[in-house]
């Protein structure tokens, strides 16, 4: 057992130290802390990178019931842990000056980050459960404290979605355990005792009903808007929202390797769903006057591209689904806050504003090239995942691909439009002034910005990062 | 030629000690302060608790295996003694408030606590009996101890309901014995277990008689259709009264299920298949119903009736899985519950609950009771990482492994509702509000934020380590000698 075994463990838990560490800590000290903590996470994030990756940590958490604790931070999940800690970093950074008495707030966050944080970690499937619902309580507790006046609705709406889809998923983790007569939940084990036939395919919709509600795949996608509607206006707690959606990297992580032959079977439908729901969300952003509704529905697109890739089962498609779910949480976490400083400024998150670009140019053209990395301008992280995502999903189904094509054109539509609405045109008279950025609102657009920019130029780390992964992941297809 | 009884008073130590915490309270009552009567009992309780781990592991008998204290016995006397604990804790503090801070309520109490460890120690049907109906009776007094209108009210409609239960449970409990020419436990399930044993036209009569007492249980338990009584008598007894008919009765009730269904009938036709319609109809009716409710304390009631639902699945498992699951709930349920309940006893203004509506910003005015009371609702509601959520993953899968793959997906479908009426008023507690305070005043008082630390702090263990309970119920022998065997 040695230290660097015990490195996801500490990724994982360190959070929830800070946010415990808050409550007692004196207010004066209270942002450096949580700024502290939520950096040190990053840290010990990036020697996990530089060491390549963790092995595997098994402990048996509950033998009698065959749940083990086993935590792995490689490939994919070490990715999207990254983008979730240094995310988390940005958002504590902009909580802490913008949120008056932010205490709570930043304890949320940090709590909320050791959830997400144990998603991606998580090699049990149980244990899997268990973070993707720890995540969801501070996720409520923001709306709660935080949020405005229709919370309620939006949370009971938020609530009832995600339980609805978990709850099935505990019954068909039950399921695979059983009838495939695996020990334990860990993932080596029930791999290696699939269970075959049609029950699979029940399975996998119990397993695919949490996932579509998390991804949000059309139908199960209604939660979203108000949800983000109905928070914060700085936009913190949005931007743990967004790296809430795990359910592309559920799917991806256990849905291909324990349910392969159901995947196959489905892949037409679930394709046909997932480029749906990119060119509908598309549409409806199109009409959204809120920014926080249109960012919502942009998102929800996205995440339409994200279960193209992963139900295709493409290599190319695949990489590009989780390049794109990593650098997503990214562009759109920072454009909620974007989003969020605008609000501070005018008091308002209406995108028919005018004129914001006279007053405030850095915001505008920071808020702008975020914009360019969402509607994929190549150049930027955005491009090399719906591109690598269009290039295998062609290979498997050119007309639904084609379909999901045509979103491209229709995000470059809504979100310049909103753009021009809002930061162009003529500064109504009688506005108030507009502050540019300041202090650390600099780095909080300025750091996603840049890497964005820095993976979209040079991507093969990230990309050298995931290969690998997701290659094992296919491998579980036997060559489809 | 007269055999001379088979007397033994070692198995019977639990039960005596709070049986004299009792026998104390009647008699010492002209004397001492009803305080004071408390910390007896407080401490019989615990000697009771501390007797139990003494026991563990002998299985003894007395009566000739009518009382039985083996290991099952124990885990769910435990169970029941740490609900009896949490109640005193709580009247310490609120029986005054309540107008029932008299030496007899104390009396009752442990009356009805002797009952249910005699139900939980019982060999044969007769002493379950007798158990279940020092513990109804006690019951029945309890509730309307208050001598309020609503109390009344409450107590008349749990007596005539509950007479009718045992009325219905003593009938099926002549069939049984009629079919099987026994009344104990190990004897039925031998005559159940083997064709010859058991006649075919006997056959009929047991599944009777197995039926009238899946009956007469489901009043006691309260699953639907039989739950009716429940969110008026829970709603309307006083609160501390109300923890202790939601958790330690109910637990004691479960106990007899389990001793009857899961041992000495485990082998019977006909009740697994009713059983399985009633679960379901109290999935259903028990969250739905709760889903309206504007009171707090009707809405824990439901949740009440919701959750036997849950427990009753454990019913349908394998006895080895399912004993240790309902073990497992049973002390689970419990601690939330109570601890729940214990803050509604500290802060409500009358006896009957608050409003939902009135916990808006509870937070923000007693920051240590909302925390407490949310951790309660996540864990009633089944949010990992609290115990809760163990309790509900080990009766789906004691269901679902045992062939009930319908009824956990129900199980599961309803879930969701209880997520939304549990979230709502947990939501509340910490939503900003500027209207002034609708707690009393003075509701914070050291001996219920015992109570309901010891609640929170057992669900929030538990949960991270269920192990520390499970590892002790989970061995399969325990559960396979239910039936005395």
């Amino acid at each position: 057992m040695t230290f660097t075994d015990w490195l996801p463990t500490l990724m994982i838990f360190l959070p929830l130290v800070g946010s415990l560490l808050l409550l007692v800590v004196p207010k004066t000290f209270r942002d450096e802390v949580a700024g502290f903590f939520a950096a040190l996470t990053l840290g010990v994030g990036l020697a996990i990178w530089r060491g390549g990756g963790s092995e595997l940590f098994r402990w048996d958490w509950i033998p009698p019931l065959g749940i083990t604790y086993s935590v792995q931070l490689s490939g994919v999940s070490l990715a999207l842990a990254l983008v979730t800690a240094f995310m988390s970093f940005i958002a504590i950074l902009y909580a802490a000056r913008r949120i008056p008495n932010p205490g709570p707030m930043l304890s949320l966050i940090l709590a909320m980050e050791t959830g997400l944080i144990g998603i991606f970690a998580a090699q049990d499937l149980l244990l899997f459960y268990v973070f993707f619902e720890d995540a969801l309580i501070p996720a409520l507790l923001m709306l709660a404290m935080y949020g405005k006046a229709g919370r309620m609705k939006a949370l009971v709406k938020f609530a009832a979605y995600t339980l609805f889809g978990s709850l099935l998923m505990l019954v068909s983790i039950i399921g695979v355990r059983y009838l495939g007569g695996s020990p334990t939940f860990a993932m080596t084990d029930l791999k290696a005792n699939l269970v075959d036939g049609p029950a699979q395919a029940w399975l996998y919709l119990g397993f695919l009903a949490a996932m579509a509600v998390k991804l949000p795949l059309w139908p199960l996608h209604a939660w979203l808007p108000d949800f983000h509607e109905q928070n914060h206006d700085s936009g913190v707690p949005d931007v743990m929202g967004t790296l809430y959606k795990v359910g592309g990297y559920g799917l991806f992580t256990f849905g291909i390797p324990l349910f392969p032959e159901a995947s196959l079977e489905l892949r037409p439908i679930l394709m046909g769903l997932a480029a749906f729901t990119a060119l509908y969300a598309a549409w409806i952003a199109f009409r959204q006057t809120d920014w926080k509704r249109l960012l919502a529905y942009a998102g929800l697109s996205h995440m339409g591209f994200v279960a193209l890739g992963v139900f295709s089962l493409n290599e190319t498609a695949v990489i590009g689904a989780m390049y794109l779910l990593a650098f997503q949480n990214l562009y759109t976490g920072a454009l909620f806050l974007s989003v969020g400083m605008v609000q501070d400024r005018i008091g308002s998150l209406e995108t028919r504003v005018g004129g914001l670009m006279t007053q405030a140019g850095a915001l505008s053209g920071l808020t702008m090239a975020l914009w360019f990395a969402s509607i994929a301008v190549p150049g930027l992280a955005g491009f090399v995942g719906e591109f690598s995502i269009l290039l295998g999903a062609y290979q498997v189904s050119p007309w639904l691909t084609f379909i999901a094509g045509i979103t491209t054109i229709a995000a470059a539509a809504y979100a310049l439009t909103a753009f021009q609405t809002t930061f162009w045109q003529a500064r109504p008279r009688g506005g108030v002034a507009v502050r540019d950025l300041v202090h650390t609102e600099w780095l909080v657009l300025g750091l996603p910005l840049a890497v964005l920019i820095l993976f979209g130029v040079y991507s093969a780390p990230a990309l050298n990062l995931m290969q690998p992964a997701v290659r094992t992941v296919l491998a579980a297809l036997g060559g489809n | 030629m007269l055999t001379p009884p088979d007397v033994a008073f070692l198995p019977l130590l639990p039960i005596l000690i709070v049986l004299a915490g009792a026998i104390s309270s009647t008699l010492l009552g002209f004397w001492v302060s009803r305080r004071t009567l408390t910390f007896i009992n407080l401490g019989a309780t615990v000697l009771s608790a501390l007797s139990l781990g003494w026991l563990w592991n002998r299985g003894l008998t007395a009566f000739g295996g009518s009382l039985i204290a083996d290991n099952a016995a124990l885990l769910l006397a435990f169970v029941v003694l740490v609900g009896t604990l949490m109640t005193l804790l709580v009247s310490l503090d609120t029986a005054w408030r309540a107008r029932v801070s008299f030496p007899e309520f104390d009396a009752m109490l442990m009356y009805a606590v002797t009952g249910c460890l005699l139900i939980a120690f019982s060999g044969d049907l007769i002493v379950m009996l007798i158990g279940l109906e020092i513990m109804s009776l006690s019951g029945y007094v309890l509730a309307t101890l208050q001598g309020s209108r609503r109390a009344e009210e409450a107590g008349l409609k749990y007596f005539l309901l509950g007479a009718a239960g045992s009325a219905v449970l003593i009938y099926g409990l002549a069939f049984v014995y009629g079919a099987t020419g026994s009344l104990n436990y190990a004897a039925i399930a031998e005559r159940v277990g083997s064709v010859q044993g058991l006649q075919p036209q006997n056959a009929g009569i047991l599944v009777g008689g197995a039926l009238l007492l899946l009956c007469g249980f489901a009043f006691k338990v309260a699953l639907a259709p039989f739950h009716q009584w429940t969110p008026d008598v829970y709603g309307g007894a006083p609160t501390s009264v109300s923890l202790f008919l939601s958790t330690v009765v109910k637990v004691a009730a479960f106990a007899g299920m389990l001793r009857v269904f899961a041992g000495a009938l485990a082998d019977a036709p006909g009740w697994h298949s009713v059983m399985q319609i009633l679960i379901a109809a109290t999935l259903i009716v028990g969250n739905l119903a709760a889903l309206r409710q504007t009171n707090f304390k009707r809405l824990l009631a439901y949740s009440a009736v919701a959750h036997t639902g849950f427990l009753a699945m454990a019913l349908l498992g394998t006895p080895q899985m399912g004993g240790a699951a309902l073990s497992y709930y049973l002390l689970v349920y419990t601690l939330m519950t109570a601890a729940a309940l214990a803050v509604v006893a500290a802060l409500q203004r009358s006896e009957a609950g608050f409003q939902i509506s009135d916990m808006r910003g509870l937070y923000y005015r007693h920051p240590g009771y909302a925390v407490c009371l949310a951790i309660c609702l996540a864990s009633l509601a089944g949010l990992p990482p609290f115990a809760g959520f163990f309790g509900k993953y080990l009766v789906f899968q004691a269901a679902f492994q045992n062939g009930y793959v319908w009824l956990s997906v129900l199980a599961a479908l309803t879930s969701v509702a209880a997520l939304v009426y549990y979230l709502r008023p947990a939501m509340l507690l910490f939503m900003p509000d500027r209207t002034p305070a609708r707690e009393y005043a003075h509701g914070q008082r050291p001996a219920t934020t015992l109570a309901v630390a010891l609640g929170v702090a057992g669900v929030t263990v538990l949960g991270l380590l269920p192990n520390l309970w499970y590892g002790w119920g989970a061995s399969p022998f325990i559960w396979t000698l239910l039936a005395g065997r």
